[in-house]
Formats: structure tokens, sequence, C-alpha cells
């Protein structure tokens, strides 16, 4: 073959090679990652373009059952700086310094964010208009001096606020930084009340600034579902409002709680973990809280194994763990303030439980009109030795319900059988969570559920019998309490009753079933009988409302434990009622986790301030009224307008309206009267009308009633030319006053209306 | 015997040879033009020494129509692509979306003049030079490691003062293709000898190969490496070389793979291959421009997404213009429009080859097949590189990668394959 030839043949090759071989390799890895890989390859293309700014939805509103707002997001704003776009340190340092001055920031440490080569720094969060005005004032400024438009922005965002702070605090439950549910419904409900964010989807280059192209894509924010509570505003402040002073007035160390519930429909009215807490301010705690975690000294080390001997240590290493014991005893504070007790708390529920043993007993036939109980005092259980608070002899279980007798509902257990108690604690709900629509929901402490004739002894089912040595949650209790009253349904326990869009438009209605039938209606009825009785003449009777049919049982458990470190185990003392006791419609838990005032039975500590809120609750709820005759003499009646009428016809009107009358002065027209028109004094109280100016500057003395009786007061009251209002249990014989509205030596205009507290000693349980 | 003399001994010889077979192609070949041009360049040369006929002023007689038609076609697209490419740098980092092409517009009109004016020289004064022209490729590559080096420490440029600057290595890899074209049509005869074959090749090869180690510039290395035993393979070496070559090679890198050598060496270059992997932050900024070569390409699809809609030029794929811009090529048009582009190089290597292959001597097809070999591997290689086949080490796409000596270079050399086409036995226009 010619050199030639060699070459012509070999060339070809070459070409081949080159054409087919290259090219042909070069193509197929284009049409690969083009037509294969494409679509990932572009999709992490557009991530990296795509700039993607997120446009807050805005929350959804809380509303109580009325359609008052209780939380709702407003509109606030965020800054953000570029500094990026600065040119040098004299603005840097410029809008470091006003920066600082408006938003009330660190200055070096601005001028350290201004030193970044980005485009987004975020400088302050949710700013209020005030500051928001300042900032585009600055913005001008920037404008002016530098020809800058793009360092400082504005954007959106949404502030939490809650109008009633410590109201509910622990059921409605306040958001985070951004905007998300962290407790209560705020949490619970997170997903319906974030709504759904928007996007402003824009294309950047490679530096983070805006192409040319026309690619900009707006997503509209959807805003969030809006809630209705079943919770009412004026129930909850209500039992808000007598919680806190129960909780000073019993010194309680541990909080209390309170929940009415509809017995019907599961409906929480109000439910109060007290004292709460700022949902505006979360993170503050109180000022007693504060002051305990300033006292932290080297015995709260030594006291908290923080430590053995503070002494060895230097003096940096003691701060230092000052400093620890101080942040963690805040936190502490912190989640225990935010704790909902009536939900993530469990108690043993104490002599309460005994209206539940009693109605198995009932729908067991385990009991009937011919048993009978002996108590001796104390019921020994092998080597155990029960005390009862009395010596109650023989009774009936009418009887020892009524006398809250431990001994005699050891028998009744025992008639019940371990067997049966343990199937009636299911069904009444006791051993699941009731799947209340609040977080945290704890779930009970029982003996061992698994093998209940083993592990559940005769001392346990004994204790057991009245309500000790296994734990529940309030919301378990009174979800419990309905059953037994409201002819043996177990309800669904809940706090949501709408979700409304964003226009308002209902989304869903929430109504519950009863999840089943525990005991017969018969039994059931004859229940709130027995409870009734049981707020008339016996153990109850502090947590009687005149006008209304209350049923309801104290209970007061020990704790085994000592909270405030005297040596002494603690109480906890509670009263569930329910009202009206013939057609029961509301029931209603007080709880006081141990009052250390020197009461503590349930009958001296709650059953008062159940009586207080229910007196104020029942009215507002439309529960109609049945005086009794005692009652009916007793009761307040409304003033009406006297003023401008003759001295004659004003005397004549009120005397009819069924009051006495007292005129000062020397004018012939009434020119004002006390108590003025609309106030509530009991009928044959006496309204002072004045006839001139001079006789209005007179004033009285407000007396002491404490430790008297209710006929005692009345003549107090008229001896001193005040009126007294009357609650609390004051159709008792033995009933004594033990708070007044106006404090004795009070200086008052004639007729005015003094409100006075009646409570009875109640008894030991 | 001076080399002149010989010159002209072995183009009597290569006369004598393709006359011989030119007409036994012309007797069996059907169409008459071919015959009658035949003759008539027959009778146009003496009979003893071939007499190149070069028209002066008219640039249609004897260059190649077809093969200038595609260089244009190649200069527009290119110029038009590495505008698209580089406006939005140009803007961002020179504040001028034309700055590229400006000067890139200025390169190209006088390319077009050095490709004309090369293509009136007569290439067999390259016969002549390639001695002289392999030792200035020695010293521009002793030079540059002299010179100060650029940024990233390599030492690849001679700069004329801030304005112009041509990388050493493209004079070496001219001087390479003109040395073996030379070598090839000189001692034709025993190209099949170790000795003549081999020998030299391997030590030119050797000696380039050692300096460009020092600038460093490894890809350079790879291309004159390919070169050469392309040059050698048609020059006529014995295949069994290239086998023995091929071997060796094999027996390399397996060797360096078994020692972990070359995984090693895999990492260290700029994590080639892994461009879509995370693994850390330095592999991560490694292959920022690989993978949004990758992205770019992805992106396009078949149809693309138009000229002058490329996303990724917009400062995600650093220096489009230049090694990278057929990765916005491919963004913009697609693998239909890279398809096309790359069959327009295709059709370019193709009408270089027969223009070589009808080259009147030996040195002209050798010369015309290694440049224009050059050209396409140059294609392909640039291309597997933006595709993460290859390491990302720096090899430009001829008439589209911005940069002026490079493209002047490539004129030059267009020039050169024309001037053979002006002697060369083809169909013209």
């Amino acid at each position: 073959m010619g050199a030639n030839q060699r070459l012509r043949k070999r060339t070809v090759w070459l070409l081949v090679i080159i054409l087919a071989l290259g090219f042909g390799a070069v193509i197929t890895r284009l049409g690969y990652l083009q037509l294969v890989q494409g679509e990932e390859l572009q999709r992490r293309a557009v991530e990296q373009q795509l700039s993607d700014t997120p446009i807050s939805a805005k929350r959804g509103t809380i509303y109580d059952t009325n359609g008052k707002v209780l939380a709702q997001s407003a509109s606030v704003w965020r800054v953000v700086m570029a500094p990026a776009y600065f040119d040098n340190d004299e603005q840097r340092q410029f809008v470091a310094k006003r920066l600082a001055e408006i938003l009330d920031l660190n200055e070096a440490e601005l001028l350290e964010d201004t030193k970044q080569n980005t485009y987004y720094v975020s400088v302050k969060r949710k700013i209020e208009s005030e500051e928001k005005e300042e900032i585009i004032k600055l913005q001008k400024e920037i404008s002016e001096k530098y020809n800058k438009t793009a360092i400082i922005s504005l954007l959106d965002d949404y502030k939490r606020y809650y109008p009633y702070s410590d109201l509910a605090s622990s059921v409605i439950g306040f958001t985070g930084m951004d905007d998300q549910g962290l407790s209560g419904v705020e949490y619970q409900y997170n997903g319906e009340l974030t709504g759904t964010p928007g996007r402003i989807v824009t294309a950047q280059n490679g530096i983070q600034t805006e192409m040319p192209f026309d690619y900009n894509q707006n997503i509209d924010a959807i805003d969030g579902n809006s809630l209705v509570l079943t919770i009412d505003e004026t129930v909850q402040s209500i039992v808000e409002k007598h919680m806190k002073q129960g909780i000073i007035d019993n010194d309680v160390h541990e909080r209390g709680v309170c929940i009415i519930m509809d017995v019907n429909t599961g409906e929480i009215k109000a439910m109060a973990t007290v004292n709460g807490f700022d949902l505006n301010n979360p993170y503050t705690i109180s000022e007693e809280q504060q002051k305990e975690i300033d006292e932290i000294d080297n015995e709260y080390l030594i006291e908290h194994d923080y430590t053995e001997d503070p002494s060895k240590l230097s003096k940096d290493e003691r701060n230092k763990l000052i400093e620890q014991a101080k942040a963690e005893a805040e936190s502490a504070a912190l989640s225990k303030n935010w704790r909902n007790k009536a939900v993530s708390d469990t108690y043993y529920p104490g002599s309460v439980f005994k209206m539940v043993t009693l109605s198995m007993a009932l729908q067991e036939g385990a009991v009937d009109e011919d048993s009978s109980f002996f108590c001796g005092g104390s019921y020994s259980i092998y080597n155990d030795e029960i005390n009862c608070t009395g010596n109650h002899g023989t009774q009936t279980y009418q009887q020892a319900l009524w006398n809250s007798c431990n001994p005699a509902f050891i028998q009744i257990g025992q008639a019940v059988g371990a067997e049966n108690f343990w199937n009636y604690y299911q069904a009444f709900g006791f051993s699941e969570k009731t799947g209340i629509d609040l977080p945290g929901e704890s779930a009970d402490q029982f003996f061992k559920y698994e093998g209940i004739e083993d592990n559940m002894g005769p001392v346990d089912l004994a204790v057991a019998s009245f309500g000790q040595n296994f734990a529940i949650t309030p919301i378990q209790m009174i979800t419990a309490a309905c059953a037994v009253t409201n002819g043996g349904y177990l309800v669904q326990p809940h706090v949501v009753k709408q979700i409304l869009d964003k226009d308002g438009n209902v989304v869903k209605n929430i109504s519950t079933e009863p999840k089943r039938q525990v005991i017969s209606s018969e039994v059931s009825k004859e229940m709130c009988e027995l409870l009734e009785e049981n707020v008339i003449d016996y153990g109850g009777k502090n947590g009687y409302v005149a006008g209304y049919r209350i049923g309801g049982k104290t209970g007061t458990s020990e704790k085994l434990i000592d909270v405030n470190g005297d040596g002494v185990d603690d109480y906890i003392a509670s009263f569930c009622g329910i009202a009206p006791a013939n057609n029961p419609q509301y029931a209603c838990l007080v709880f006081f986790d141990a009052p250390l005032a020197g009461n503590y039975y349930g009958s001296q500590v709650s059953a008062p301030v159940f009586a207080s809120i229910m007196s104020e609750v029942l009215p507002y709820l439309n529960v109609v009224a049945q005086y009794n005759d005692d009652e009916l003499s007793k009761i307040d009646t409304t003033t009406g307008a006297y003023t401008g009428m003759s001295v004659d016809d004003a005397t004549n009107t009120a005397n009819a309206d069924g009051f006495n009358v007292t005129v000062k002065g020397e004018g012939s027209k009434v020119l004002a009267q006390n108590p003025p028109t609309g106030a509530s004094i009991p009928m044959g109280g006496t309204v002072v009308l004045y006839t001139d100016e001079a006789s209005s500057t007179e004033k009285v003395t407000v007396p002491s009633f404490a430790d008297y009786s209710v006929s005692d007061a009345n003549y107090i009251a008229a001896e001193a030319g005040v009126n007294v209002s009357l609650t609390g249990q004051v159709t008792s014989a033995d009933s004594k006053a033990i708070s007044q509205s106006i404090p004795e030596g009070t200086e008052v205009a004639p007729g005015t209306v003094v409100v006075v507290t009646f409570s009875t000693e109640g008894v030991h349980d | 015997m001076s080399t002149i003399e010989h010159t002209s001994a072995e183009r009597r010889r290569d006369y004598e040879r393709s006359r011989a077979r030119r007409s036994a192609a012309s007797r069996t070949d059907r169409r008459g033009t071919r015959t009658a041009r035949d003759g008539r360049e027959a009778s146009a040369m003496p009979p003893e020494r071939k007499k190149i006929r070069f028209s002066l002023l008219s640039i249609g007689k004897g260059l190649d129509v077809p093969f200038v038609l595609i260089i244009l076609a190649l200069l527009v697209i290119g110029l038009t692509m590495m505008f698209s490419a580089s406006y939005p740098v140009a803007y961002y980092e020179m504040g001028d979306s034309y700055y590229y092409l400006k000067r890139q517009i200025i390169f190209a009109v006088i390319g077009l003049a050095v490709m004309i004016a090369v293509s009136y020289i007569d290439y067999h004064y390259y016969h002549r030079f390639s001695a002289l022209i392999l030792g200035v490729s020695y010293f521009a590559l002793v030079l540059v490691l002299i010179l100060p080096a650029q940024e990233g420490g390599v030492h690849r440029w001679i700069g004329i003062g801030d304005i112009f600057g041509i990388q050493a290595s493209e004079i070496s890899k001219f001087a390479i293709i003109l040395f073996l074209a030379h070598w090839g049509s000189r001692y034709y005869d025993r190209m099949d000898t170790f000795k003549y074959g081999i020998l030299p090749a391997g030590a030119v090869l050797a000696s380039t190969a050692f300096l460009l180690l020092l600038e460093p510039h490894y890809s350079c290395i790879v291309i004159i490496s390919i070169l050469t035993v392309i040059m050698l393979f048609v020059s006529g070496i014995k295949l069994k070389w290239l086998i023995i070559g091929g071997i060796a090679l094999v027996g390399i890198i397996l060797v360096l793979w078994m020692t972990g050598l070359l995984t090693y060496a895999m990492e260290r270059m700029d994590g080639w291959g892994q461009a879509l992997v995370y693994k850390d932050n330095d592999q991560w900024q490694q292959t920022w421009q690989t993978r949004n070569s990758l992205y770019a390409i992805g992106s396009g699809g078949l149809f693309g997404l138009g000229l002058g809609q490329s996303r990724q030029k917009y400062l995600y794929l650093p220096e489009p213009q230049n090694d990278f811009v057929f990765a916005i090529v491919c963004e913009e048009l697609g693998l239909i429009g890279a398809a096309l582009i790359l069959l327009i190089f295709a059709l370019l290597v193709w009408r270089g080859v027969v223009i070589s292959l009808r080259a009147r001597d030996r040195f002209g097809k050798l010369l015309g097949i290694g440049l224009i070999s050059h050209i396409g591997l140059q294609v392909i290689l640039n291309i597997l590189v933006i595709t993460d086949w290859l390491p990302n080490t720096g090899i430009s796409l001829p008439f589209f990668s911005y940069g002026g000596s490079s493209l002047l270079t490539l004129m030059f050399e267009m020039g050169v394959i024309l001037s053979v086409s002006r002697t060369s036995n083809v169909e013209k226009s």
C-alpha cells in the first residue's frame, strides 16, 4: 500500500473516529443532560434563580361564644436592611445610629450588621405604627442624603393581641415569633388559624438582585380561619375574679382550677387556671415569682442539689451555679404558668368521687333502701386503719353520701366489687383521656390496668371508693360528674364551637355526640336529688346559691406532698356542683391546690367560691331562679328611679317597690337617691331620698359584719344606715358572715349597698 | 543535502505520485469538469516543478468557498451567542453590556483579514520554517515560566502590555502540527520505522509536555498528545506502535488506579464528575461553574428557552463568555440548536479533511489534517468539559469563546487551510 493511499485511508478512519465517536459522544451526552436529566437540572436551576419571599397570612381570630374577640392579629412591620448597597462607612454609621435611636437597638451591633455584604438583614420584627412612621422618615432621609432607596425596607408582619390579657390564658394560649401557636387553642388549632402564606416569586441573579425578566408571580396569602370558642368571656371573668379572691383568701400555693361545663353538650363555658399569665407577655413571670428567683442563694443551691457545699467553690463557680439555678427556676416558673392545670395535672379526686362510687353501686343494685353502713369513726382493713371525720353510726347510703363517710363508702365499694369498680371506672371515662380539644392532656394513674383482680387489692379498692390513691385530671372529674347528673351520658368536653373562614362564614360546626350511657336516667335522677339534699342540709351547704337548685359534693384530698416545707402534707380542696338539680344544665368544679391559710376542707375553701361564682353565672346564663318563701324575703330587688318626684310620690313608689324610705333634707322634691336607680338590695332595704344639697354630704360608717348571722347582719345594717346584699350560704341556721365588700369603718353615703358573704362551718370530709 | 534541496526533491516525488494517482482517477472519473481541470492544471504546470497558481486579486479563485462559508457561519453564530452569553456579566462587571461583543467583533474583523492574508501565503514557506517555529514555541514556553504568573498561579500568557496577550501553548500546538506535517512529508517513506516515525515526534511531544507541565497546562498536554498521535497515525507509522502506546497508557492508568493515585488525582481535579452531589463546602465551591453549566444545559431541554432567554448567564455561571459559552447556547437554543451548531462544526471538519486530502502534496495534506483535527478535537473536548465528562481545565470553543489571541490564532490556522485549499484539487464553489 502506497504512502498516500495509507494516508487517505487512515484519514478517513480518523474522520470517522472524530465525527462518529467524538461528536457522537458529545451529542449523546448533551441529549442525556437535556432530555433525560433536563427536568431535574432545570428544577435545580430554577430553585436558585427564583427568590421566594413569603407573604404572611393573617392568623385567624379567636372569639368567645358571643363573638367577643379573645385573640386577634394586627398589622405590624418588620424592618430589613440591604447593607450591600452601602458605599462607605459614613453611610453605615449614619444608618446604624438612626436605626438604634428609632428602634431602641444596640448601635454597635447594628454597625456590625451594616458591614455585611448581603441584601437581607432582619433588623427588628413586629414594630408598630409609630416606629414604622419613623422608619419611613428615615427612608426619606437616606434617599435625600445618599440617593439610595433600597437600604431599609419594611415588610408586612402580624402581631397577636389578646384584649383580655390573662383571661383564660391557659385555654387560649399564645403564639411564637413566627406566629405559630405554642399552647392552648392557639396550638391545638394552629392548622386552622394559620392560613396559607402567600409568595412573591421573582427571578434573581447570582448576586440576589432582580433579573430583567418578566418573571414575577404573586400568590396571595389566604388568611387563617377563625375560631368561636364555647368559652363565655363574661362567665370566664366571673370565674377568674372569684378564683383569684379565693387564692388570696386561702393562701393557695399551687394555683386553682375552675371549670364550668354544659352537662348535656360538653361545651366548656369557662376553664380557668388561676393565676394565669399575661398572654401579651407570656415570657414575663409574676413579681412574686421574680422575687423568689432573686432570692436564690447558697442555701438554695444546697437544697436543690446543685452542690453539697457552696463554700468549697470559688466565687466565680458559685455565681455561675447561682445564675444557672436562676435560669432554671425561671424556665420552671414559666412552664408552670403556662400549664393548663385543668387538663394537664392529675390529682386524687377525694370525696367528690363518692358521687361516682354511689352511682355505680345504685346502677349495679349493690345497695338499696335496706342497705345500712356502720361507721365507728374508723375502719380497719388488713393492717390499715382508715379514719373517718366523724362517728356516724349506722347510715343509709343516702346518709353515707351526706356525711361523706369513708367507712360507709369502703363498704359500698366492697359491695360493688373490684371488677365492677374497674368497669365503671372505665365507663365513666377515667381510664382514657377525655379528648378535649386542648393540648397536653394527661392520662390518669390507676393502680394497675391489666388483671384488675390480682393487682387491685382490697385496700386499693377501699381507698379508691372514696377517691384516694388514684389520680385523674380535673376535666375527667367534671366530665364524670356530668354523666352522673345528666341522665347518665358521658359527653365529650370541648372548647371550640365553630370554625369560621376569613369572611366569617361557618366552615364547621362542632357538635359532639355523647360517647355512651354509663348509668340509667333513674339512677342519675336520684343522684341529683341526693346531691341537692347534700347542698341544702348537709356537707355541701356552702355551695348553696339562693334561688337556685344546686346539687354538689365537697372533696378534700390528700396530696401526700408537703409543698411549703412546713412538715405537714398538704391538701386539695374541691367542690363539684350542678344546677339546677331538677334539670341539670351546668356543672362547675372548683379546685384549690394546697390552700395554706388554715382551712383546707373543700367545704370551707372551695364551696363558698363555687357559690359566689354560681350566684353570678347562673343569672347571666339565664337559668331561671326558683325561690322558696324564706329566700323570697331575702331576695334582692332593683331600686326604681325616684329622683325628680315629689317627696310623697317618691316615698309611696319606693314603699310599693318594697323598700323602706329615709328622707334627708328639707326640700319638697327628691334631688338624689341612694342606692342609685337599678341597684340590687334586699326587699325591705332602705332607700335614702335627698331633698336638698346640704343633706347629700352626710356620711355613715360601715360596721363590721364578721361572724354575725344573717338576721343579725340585717339588723346591724339597718342600725348603721346602710343596705346589705346577702350572698353565700344564707339559709342555714349556722351561717356566719365571712366577708364584706366594703371594709369596716369606711365612710359612705347612707343607703350604700354592702355585699356580705355568708358561710357555714361545713363538713370535714 | 540542504533542506531546500531535499524539499524540492520530495515535492517532485509528491507531485509525480499525485499526478499518477490523479490521472488514474481522472480516467475512471465520469465527471468531465474534473478531467478538464486536471488537464488544464497539468498543462499550466512546468513538468519539473509544480507552479502553484496564486491569484492575488481574486479571492474566489482557488479559495474553497464552502469552507469559507462554514467559517463565516460559525463566526456569526459564535459572535451572536458569545454576546448573548456575555451581556449580563459585561453589564454587571464591566458596566457595559457590549464590552465583550465590541472587542470580539474587532478581533473577528482582524481575524478575517488575517485569514484572507494568510490564505495567500504559500504554505510551503512553513515547510521551511517548521524547525524555526518549533524553536519559537520552545522559547515561548520557557519565556512564560520566567514571566510573572497569572491568576491562579499559572504561567500561560505572554502579554504585550495589558492590551494583547497570547498563550504560549497556542504557538506550541501550531508548531507541533507543523513540525509533524513537515517531518511526516519529508520522511514519508521511513515513518514506519521507530527512529523516524516515533522517536522525533516522541521527543518533541515529551519536551513540550514537560514545559507545559511546569506552567501548568494539563489540557494542552492532552491536546498535543492526541494531535501527535493523530499526525503519526495519518503519517503512516506502524499500527503496533499505537497498540503499544495504548497498552502502555492503560498500564499506567492501571498502576495509578491500583496505587490509589488515580482516585486522588480525580478528586484533585476540581471534583470532576461530582458537580451535582454535595460533599463539602470546598467541593461545592470548586464545582460551582461546572454545576451551573449542567443546570444551564439541562434547562435548555429540546427546544431551549429562546435566544437571549438564558437565566444561568445572570451571574450564576461564571465567565459564560469563555469556555462555558456552549452551556448558554444549550440553554437558549436547546438540544436542537446545539446539534445544528455541532453539525456545522462537523461540516467544517469534513470539508477541512476533504481539502486536505486533495492537497497537492503530502505536507499540505498533513498540515491540513492536523489543523482541522485540532479544531474538531477542541470542540469535542470543550463540550465534554462543560458536560462534566472531563475535568474543568480551560479548553475554549473555537469561534464561540471570547478571546482575541485564540480567535486570531484560529483564524490564522483557517487561513493556512485555505492556503492549502488554493492548491488542492477540489470543487471550490
